[in-house]
């Protein structure tokens, strides 16, 4: 699917509606984080992201690994596509990149959110051509078993297979183990039924941080005289 | 109300019928995540408190939630109230009528309980006009509890906006939402003042 077919794959920044300028504040800051910083390792996406940095777990398991945390709340993958091109991708060379976003795309189908995710990832090895992925699926949300869990469950299974034909790329789903035998999400686990507590972020850290660590380990560190 | 929000409201209303707080806090986001921070933990809890925070909600939101369930089976003594930012298209008066609303319903249905009622944040990185709604409707807020004793208004803000106008990323992560260290400072005036309302109700 082209980007003129596909609507989550088109990148779009968000209009200020509120009257604060909130979102292009939080992009103007990432791309001066660009021009200041060496990460080994970015993260970037939604809110699924930006709050993870809010959590001791991020300070204890990721900060150690250089890692920058790109994530917005509410943005879909037009915006995270929109933010990539515009400089959140300049003067930086991280060995991974983690991507976590496609839960806010309501206005478009599974198919297509998986492809704005694809658009992103194509992106990413475009411009960043050591560098691995690792794409986080989408997880299930509400209290009870409702559209938008069918929908992204649809949408993780559309990458698992795609994704790698990509390159150095992989799906990794956090999600099991959130919905109950009853059908239900606890707030002890998604306080709002879409975002993770302290105590849940910690459980999919686990596994994630062993991975970067793996990548890392396997990705050697381009030299500074390679940048230039 | 969405789908979600039934989700909250439906909770809250059941968490009520076995609990008996002391204090209860309700609001929007900034009230929500609150209760996802150690602060909570460190000094909330202890004051047997509730968090009926519910992201995205205005005015209009809590009160429906109050008048539909959320008071009906409990008698906290203080009740936070946080609530205005998301009042998007409303002017700072109507902002403060639906705020004056709130309160007079949580008086109705909870006559010996003290509300007090937090000063809306500014928000945003630079200058800009949600601000300066946010800061009238305190100053409306304020004048029109100033003669209610079963109401006080508090302003939490530690003062966020640095000299040339700025908010940092530091204190609001997406200049809106409080980090862990924001929360800090803008809690730890709040417990004194919760305290020192609970002691004065204290029999």
């Amino acid at each position: 699917m082209s980007a003129e077919e596909n609507p989550a794959a088109e990148p779009a920044p968000v209009i200020d509606v509120q009257g604060d300028g909130r979102w292009m504040s939080q992009h103007n800051r990432f791309v001066q984080e660009c021009k200041d910083a060496e990460p080994d390792v970015l993260f970037v996406g939604d809110s699924m992201v930006q709050l993870m940095q809010q959590y001791e777990v991020w300070r204890e398991l990721f900060s150690p690994l250089h890692a920058l945390n790109f994530g917005v709340g509410g943005d879909t993958t037009c915006n995270v596509l929109w933010r990539l091109q515009n400089g959140e991708l300049d003067n930086i060379r991280p060995r991974v990149v983690v991507l976590w976003v496609g839960t806010n795309n309501h206005e478009h189908t599974a198919d297509q959110v998986a492809g704005g995710i694809l658009a992103i990832v194509q992106l990413l090895l475009s411009r960043l051509p050591k560098c691995k992925i690792i794409v986080l699926g989408l997880l299930p949300r509400g209290e009870f078993p409702n559209p938008l869990r069918e929908k992204n469950a649809a949408v993780n299974n559309l990458l698992r297979t795609s994704l790698p034909q990509l390159g150095p790329v992989q799906l990794i789903d956090v999600g099991g183990g959130f919905v109950h035998s009853d059908g239900t999400i606890s707030s002890r686990d998604m306080f709002d039924f879409l975002h993770l507590t302290a105590s849940a972020y910690r459980t999919i850290s686990t596994s994630l941080h062993e991975l970067l660590l793996q990548l890392l380990e396997e990705t050697p560190q381009e030299r500074r005289a390679s940048l230039v | 109300m969405d789908v979600i929000g039934a989700s909250f409201h439906n909770r809250f209303v059941s968490d009520s019928k076995g609990k008996e707080p002391d204090v209860l806090f309700v609001g929007d986001s900034l009230v929500q995540l609150l209760h996802e921070f150690e602060v909570w933990r460190k000094l909330f809890s202890p004051l047997h408190a509730l968090n009926f925070g519910v992201s995205g909600d205005a005015t209009q939101h809590v009160l429906w939630r109050l008048i539909n369930g959320e008071l009906d089976y409990i008698s906290p003594k203080v009740v936070v109230l946080w609530v205005g930012t998301n009042n998007h298209g409303h002017t700072p008066e109507q902002i403060c009528g639906g705020i004056m609303a709130i309160i007079n319903v949580i008086h109705q249905k909870l006559p010996h309980a003290h509300t007090l009622v937090l000063g809306l944040l500014p928000r945003g990185k630079n200058p800009n006009p949600l601000r300066e709604r946010n800061a009238s409707v305190n100053a409306l807020v304020q004048a029109e509890v100033v003669s209610l004793s079963h109401v006080s208004f508090l302003d939490v803000d530690p003062g966020f906006i640095h000299s040339d106008g700025s908010i940092l990323h530091q204190d609001m992560y997406d200049y809106l939402h409080l980090t862990q260290q924001a929360y800090q400072r803008v809690c730890q005036p709040l417990y004194e003042r919760i305290k020192s309302l609970l002691d004065k109700q204290a029999p």
